[in-house]
């Protein structure tokens, strides 16, 4: 132990210096530092992986990313920081560290800060590499950045309130507690969103409340208006845990107790006026809606070139749904040629928004409408939005292929006047209604229906015959047949002699008696 | 005076831990003596504004620390050796002293050659690079005295510093103290008698929560010359003479 050394001369710049190495220093040393592999292996099995298998949709790999990031990050991270937060307690070091110039407040945000930190770099390196191969393999539209914004607060937040819990009820059991209880509390959200349809959809796991994920941003611009409450709610979460740590620890300074006492209370704020906010939320046709964060500007339609097969019934996509229009053309050819050139039957088949409406039933369910019948001349209105793509989940062509033909169905209840135009159906029970009492015109209808579904190789039960959706096809027990209407035998018989006419005889007969078919003016006899 | 402590006292709950405390001090090593449980954790912890007192006055450094930052200007120019010394085993010795001199707001520039400089006053310059879990006791110790000297402080307060130190480095201590105290106040908080004859200026005794003696090494030894008092050593002598005769005092006063 030896003589002394020369006093240091401050200047303005080390003043500025020795935060910045203060933080060097929390990085190096920081538990997250050892959380790191564990995070981006989390992160390559719970992101990566189910973003790369989905279809290269912007919008389905974002919403992936902020949905599962938030949901496998936030509890370990609220554990790793609450033990990051307890070290002072643990290491009994309080005596020491509160005794400094340096207002320990400024030391407990500069560890977290540390903290945070490392999982930002973890979350946003992953997120850069999965838009980075997104943006090879996306055939149209650009990075979505408001769902990583969610994610990437989310991320402080969690650090942010395991950090507080920490330092506030330092202990060896704070870390396990802080991320059981952040667990809970986002499986509550999951809970409370089935129950209710407005105030939970700030829930930070939800992305577009009950819309599937392909379904919006697409056509639309995506709506921000969720995603800025959700920020809302996180940042004031984050803002109330560092301001109440400031609280507890900020002894004397005045100015300090204040600065802590104002982002506690903005926090809270901040968060209460998010779950306000989002209590006035309203599924609408291309989002949730906040009317108090909403921008009109965002309703207005995205422009964009669509791709087309060149079929004898053209068939034209979004270009971010180029890589299903070989599916699409193949499963619908089938149909479409049965009804070329019948009146009223399409000229062409065009990709459209999802439609959509707030269900009446209890819950955040919505309703999706089918494909529709317009124009002169007829153009084929078909949503693909609310099937499940080809690479969705574990979904394959074949079984992409399987869901567009109930597609084919409807289209064929359009041509002969089943369908509704709009056709909202449900959505989220699958019931659908089936009539309870066939006319003889509704029957011949039903009769047709089945009798082209049959040749165009689709297998439609009877049960399903007459059931109005198209891409809803449910579970609902058909009713028994009614006195005095035509029994589902004399159906069947018709739509068997009609499908065993040839192709010929059978276009000639639809030419002439459509417009009579679509007006109910049809019996099961008239078939021929 | 650096220190200047009017009739403090300082209650944790039921219990008198400090029992008005008057003292003054300038530079130079006052060695605070006594038995444990007299006091002097908590008039230690007093003077490094850990906590304040429950009545009196004190001022450090020319400056009242009640105010936030006059406080805070305290703390600029104060070091701290707690008796339970708090450390991260993660960090290396030069990481451990860094973040304290960095938490003392160092300036940023200065900060590496005073970490060096601290860490070689107290020997532990081939250890610089080890995490202090891989350190015994009293390697400890002294990462702990680097950390409270490392910004050459006015005020130095220590409290039990030599435990666990072998006598080679007890040695080397008492020298550094000395130099300490030239330029500084240092206040030495120990139950070692010998401590406090090789390094301190001046010395206070303390018992049951008073100071019942505040004089130099030499006057605390006179007091023992003539007693029957115990101790091996005339110093020890004299450190059992005042507490005794306080003792006394005090179940006469009741």
């Amino acid at each position: 132990m030896t003589a002394a050394s020369t006093p240091a001369v401050p200047t303005r710049a080390w003043h500025l210096a020795r935060p910045g190495r203060l933080l060097r220093l929390e990085l190096r040393r920081n538990p997250m530092l050892w959380m790191v592999p564990l995070l981006a292996a989390l992160f390559w099995y719970g992101v990566y992986r189910p973003c790369l298998a989905n279809p290269p949709l912007w919008v389905l790999r974002a919403a992936t990313i902020q949905s599962h990031a938030l949901l496998i990050f936030a509890p370990l991270l609220a554990g790793v920081a609450a033990w990051t937060g307890s070290r002072e307690g643990r290491r009994h070091t309080v005596d020491l560290v509160s005794i400094t110039a340096l207002p320990r407040w400024a030391a407990q945000l500069a560890a977290w800060a540390a903290t945070a930190a490392w999982a930002e770099a973890v979350y946003l390196g992953g997120t850069a590499v999965v838009y980075g191969i997104t943006a090879h393999q996306a055939t149209w539209g650009g990075p979505l950045w408001w769902p990583i914004a969610v994610g990437a607060v989310g991320v402080a937040a969690a650090c942010a309130v395991g950090y507080a819990a920490g330092a506030l009820l330092p202990g060896r059991f704070t870390a396990p507690l802080a991320a059981v209880l952040v667990f809970v509390a986002l499986g509550a959200g999951a809970i409370w969103i089935e129950h209710n349809g407005s105030y939970a959809q700030i829930w930070p796991l939800n992305v577009q409340g009950p819309f599937p994920d392909d379904s919006y941003g697409v056509f639309y611009p995506f709506l921000p208006d969720l995603a800025i409450a959700q920020l809302m709610l996180l940042g004031g979460v984050m803002a109330a845990a560092l301001g109440a740590l400031g609280l507890a620890s900020a002894r004397g300074g005045r100015w300090l107790r204040g600065l802590a006492a104002w982002l506690t209370v903005a926090g809270v704020a901040a968060a209460a006026a998010a779950i306000g906010l989002a209590g006035t939320a309203r599924v609408e046709a291309h989002g949730i809606v906040i009317p108090a964060l909403h921008d009109a500007a965002s309703d207005r339609p995205v422009s964009y070139t669509p791709v087309c097969a060149r079929s004898a019934v053209p068939v034209c996509l979004q270009p971010a749904y180029a890589a299903m229009l070989p599916d699409v053309t193949a499963t619908l050819g089938p149909v479409l040629d049965e009804i070329t050139g019948v009146p009223g039957a399409p000229v062409r088949v065009t990709q459209v928004a999802v439609t959509s409406m707030q269900a009446h039933e209890p819950g955040n369910g919505i309703a999706f409408g089918g494909p529709v019948l317009s124009g002169h001349p007829v153009t084929l209105l078909l949503p693909l939005s609310g099937l499940t793509l080809a690479g969705e989940g574990n979904t394959t062509a074949a079984q992409f292929s399987q869901q567009l033909r109930t597609q084919d169905a409807a289209i064929l209840d359009a041509l002969v006047g089943l369908a509704s135009p709009v056709g909202p159906q449900s959505g989220s029970s699958g019931a659908v209604i089936v009539p309870a009492d066939l006319s003889p015109g509704a029957a011949a209808q039903h009769a047709i229906v089945s009798a082209m579904a049959k040749v165009a190789g689709l297998e439609l039960g009877e049960d399903q015959i007459g059931r109005q959706s198209a891409g809803q096809r449910g579970t609902g027990p058909p009713p028994g047949p009614q006195a005095g209407s035509p029994s589902s035998a004399s159906r069947l018989a018709a739509a068997e002699r009609f499908a065993a006419l040839p192709a010929a005889a059978r276009h000639a007969w639809l030419v002439t008696h459509l417009a009579a078919l679509r007006a109910g003016r049809v019996t099961l006899s008239e078939i021929p | 005076m650096n220190i200047e402590i009017t009739d403090v006292t300082r209650r944790f709950g039921r219990t008198q831990a400090v029992a008005g405390v008057s003292l003054d001090a300038g530079p130079g090593v006052l060695g605070l003596l006594g038995p444990n449980g007299a006091g002097k954790t908590s008039l230690l912890r007093m003077l490094a504004t850990v906590i304040p007192p429950t009545t009196g006055a004190l001022r450090l450094l020319g400056r009242d620390p009640r105010g936030y930052t006059p406080r805070r200007e305290i703390r600029r120019r104060l070091g701290y050796l707690p008796q339970n010394l708090g450390y991260y085993p993660g960090f290396t010795v030069t990481e451990f002293v860094e973040y304290f001199a960095l938490l003392k707001e160092m300036p940023a520039a200065a900060v590496p050659a005073a970490v060096a400089a601290a860490i070689e006053r107290v020997d532990l310059g081939g250890k610089a690079r080890a995490k202090l879990r891989t350190l015994s006791g009293g390697m400890l110790r002294r990462v702990g005295i680097a950390q409270a000297i490392v910004n050459q402080p006015d005020l130095l307060l220590l409290d039990e510093p030599t435990a666990g130190l072998d006598p080679e480095q007890r040695v080397a201590f008492r020298a550094l103290l000395r130099d300490l105290g030239q330029t500084a106040t240092v206040i030495v908080s120990t139950h070692l008698v010998e401590d406090v004859g090789a390094a301190c200026t001046q010395v206070a005794v303390m018992d049951a929560g008073r100071i019942v003696f505040h004089g130099t090494p030499a006057e605390l030894t006179e007091r023992g010359e003539g007693t029957d008092a115990a101790g091996d050593a005339p110093l020890e002598r004299g450190y059992s003479a005042v507490l005794a005769a306080a003792r006394a005092s005090l179940r006469a006063s009741a």
